[in-house]
């Protein structure tokens, strides 16, 4: 997960916890951390080298901006096959367009309502986590 | 003599030319006798060779004839031996034949005169003729109010017209003879080397002038140059006619101002609309976070703290997520009006019937299990955004809806009326709550509700919303109700 409000990061969590979805998050809090991340650089350099299953991508985000990460994900050969779900609080036409011109799997617009949140985050951790099949070189746990 | 040939030519007067022929051969013959008389002799030949001369030279070739033939009888008659006999002998044949030779010379001079004189008026009248025409010519010239001058190859003025004087202010007295570049003080757009270039290589010039007139002030002139040559193909003469167009440069040179004023608008208003545009993004994205973080922590603590908190507690915590939820819905119905004024609209053919019914089939949730009855008139195709014309039905229809709730039975009606030229009017009928006229301009206010929040929920920007789509479209809303007895709402939309 991607997403740089401390208060984000909680409530996603929380609501993953329900579902015993919580266990294998890792959440980096800038567009910089999460490619570092995922080319297994700088802090990251000594991490095993699989790919996340799913990534849940925030838009707004210091340092890199997350259209920014997900056209570099999207471009990257390596991890061009990781499933990019665009999780963000925008429901801006033009944020919709940019995502998907790019390539992304799933845009959801975080809801203001907690129970309708809850929801969307366990149908979200559900699908790509348990039924959808990661792509290969993933980690799968 | 020469005002008596026509006369003698014609027709009637062929009396008047033999007659001639005989008075003339009589007037030779009298002197001769005579002059027989006093033995003066050798005198009638030339006599009658005169006689011959003025008859051949007024009379012409007939009476000429006529006249030898008198003359020689008379000749031969009183003058030749014998006397008083017509006949002659031998030595009389060489004074006949002088005398016809010599007639025949005359007759023979005079039809070289008269050609030589037909020749000659007929080149006069052709030239009167010719005169005439080119001197009405001319008065056309000076009729017409355009300003026509004409000046020779080293700029002097040779005709100014009537349209020169009236828009210099020169009479051709004070204009003729003047060089034109100086008497107007003549401003070029270009060299004026290059422009006599041109005229002497195509014969013709247009262009712009800048010149004075006798009182000083400024005019600007669409001034067109017609180079006429002379037979020698060598330049003669150059006619200038020229337009004010003054008025019309002044006209243009406003235009261009407010060209340029416009063109800075429209970049100001781009520049707003574009900050409009990042005040929209901002509200959607910045201002929903705090609020999700507001309602989940709360439904967090209120799941925590469920078995610790006392009723009244329970109560506060509901109230804090209510507002929350509440907040976002006006978050929401903000944005979604003012995405109105940013859009542009996507003007298409729109199926009204078709809209309504898609809207109905989104209010099945509120419609479901209440007794609605529904009465639709066929609708027009008409001329529009089709998402946000379907707004405008959504928020009427789902108002009806809602304000017919007390109602056991509600009667929701929508049809159409025609409009003004070119529009055609919808309205939206029920006989929910109503409204009090009293208020009717406050209807369509942002944010403006007539009702408690008790009675009926909502955030009041429905109609605002409405009225702003409509106005887009170039058309008018309007209300009609009373309290407790229904209310109508109209718009207008432009036909297809």
């Amino acid at each position: 997960m991607v997403e740089d409000d401390p208060r984000d990061v909680e409530l996603t969590l929380t609501a993953l916890e329900e579902y015993n979805l919580a266990n294998e998050v890792v959440v980096t809090h800038d567009g910089a951390e999460a490619l570092d991340y995922l080319n297994c650089r700088a802090e990251f350099s000594t991490r095993s080298s699989e790919n996340p299953a799913v990534i849940l991508l925030d838009l707004k985000l210091p340092k890199v901006d997350g259209l920014e990460v997900l056209q570099q994900i999207k471009s990257d050969p390596k991890l061009r096959m990781i499933p990019v779900v665009v999780l963000t609080s925008s429901r801006e036409e033009k944020d919709m367009v940019a995502s998907y011109q790019l390539g992304v799997n799933a845009y959801v617009v975080k809801p203001v309502d907690f129970h309708e949140f809850v929801n969307a985050i366990r149908e979200l951790g559900v699908f790509w986590a348990v039924i959808n099949v990661p792509p290969p070189g993933s980690s799968r746990k | 003599m020469a005002w008596s040939i026509p006369q003698l030519q014609s027709a009637r007067s062929i009396s008047l030319r033999y007659g001639l022929a005989v008075v003339s051969v009589a007037l030779a013959l009298a002197p001769g006798l005579v002059l027989q008389h006093y033995k003066f002799h050798s005198v009638e030949l030339p006599l009658f060779l005169f006689a011959v001369a003025i008859t051949a030279w007024q009379a012409g070739a007939g009476p000429a004839v006529l006249s030898i033939l008198l003359s020689s009888l008379c000749l031969d008659y009183f003058f030749l031996e014998p006397l008083y006999s017509f006949d002659f002998t031998v030595a009389d044949i060489p004074s006949i034949i002088v005398l016809i030779a010599f007639a025949a010379l005359i007759v023979w001079f005079s039809s070289i005169r008269r050609r030589i004189e037909r020749q000659l008026r007929q080149a006069r009248d052709q030239l009167q003729l010719e005169v005439q025409e080119r001197t009405q010519q001319a008065s056309l010239l000076n009729l017409t109010h355009d300003t026509i001058f004409v000046r020779d190859p080293s700029d002097v003025i040779t005709y100014w017209n009537r349209g020169a004087q009236e828009l210099y202010g020169w009479t051709p007295e004070q204009a003729v003879g003047k060089r034109s570049h100086e008497l107007l003080r003549t401003v070029f757009p270009a060299p004026l080397d290059e422009i006599n270039a041109e005229l002497v290589q195509t014969g013709r010039w247009e262009g712009e002038l800048t010149h004075t007139k006798a009182d000083g002030s400024g005019v600007v002139v669409a001034s067109r140059w017609s180079l006429r040559r002379d037979q020698q193909e060598r330049p003669a003469a150059i006619m200038e006619t020229n337009n004010d167009i003054t008025s019309r440069k002044h006209r243009e040179e406003e235009i261009r101002a407010l060209n340029h004023e416009l063109a800075k608008r429209s970049t100001e208003l781009e520049a707003t609309n574009k900050e409009l545009e990042a005040f929209a993004y901002s509200v959607s994205h910045d201002l929903r976070a705090p609020l999700r973080h507001m309602v989940g922590y709360a439904e967090l603590l209120r799941k925590r703290a469920s078995s610790v908190l006392d009723d009244k507690s329970q109560r506060y915590m509901t109230i804090i997520l209510e507002s929350a939820s509440r907040m976002g819905n006006l978050i929401d119905d903000l944005l979604a009006f003012s995405r109105i004024g940013r859009v542009e609209t996507q003007k298409t053919p729109v199926n009204l019937d078709q809209l309504v019914k898609e809207v109905l089939n989104e209010l099945r949730q509120e419609t479901d299990g209440r007794d609605i009855v529904w009465k639709i008139d066929t609708l027009p195709v008409c001329h529009g955004d089709r998402s946000m014309l379907r707004l405008v039905f959504s928020n009427l229809l789902s108002n009806a809806v809602k304000f017919t709730r007390a109602r056991p039975r509600a009667e929701i009606q929508v049809g159409c009326t025609a409009g003004e030229k070119g529009e055609v009017t919808v309205f939206v009928r029920d006989n929910g709550a109503g409204f009090d006229m009293k208020y009717v301009n406050k209807l369509f206010g942002v944010f403006q509700r007539l009702h408690q929040p008790d009675a009926f929920e909502g955030t009041g920007i429905g109609l605002a919303t409405v009225q702003r789509i409509i106005h887009r479209h170039g058309g008018t809303v309007r209300a009609d109700g009373a309290v407790d007895q229904g209310a109508t709402f109209y718009f207008s939309v432009p036909k297809l």
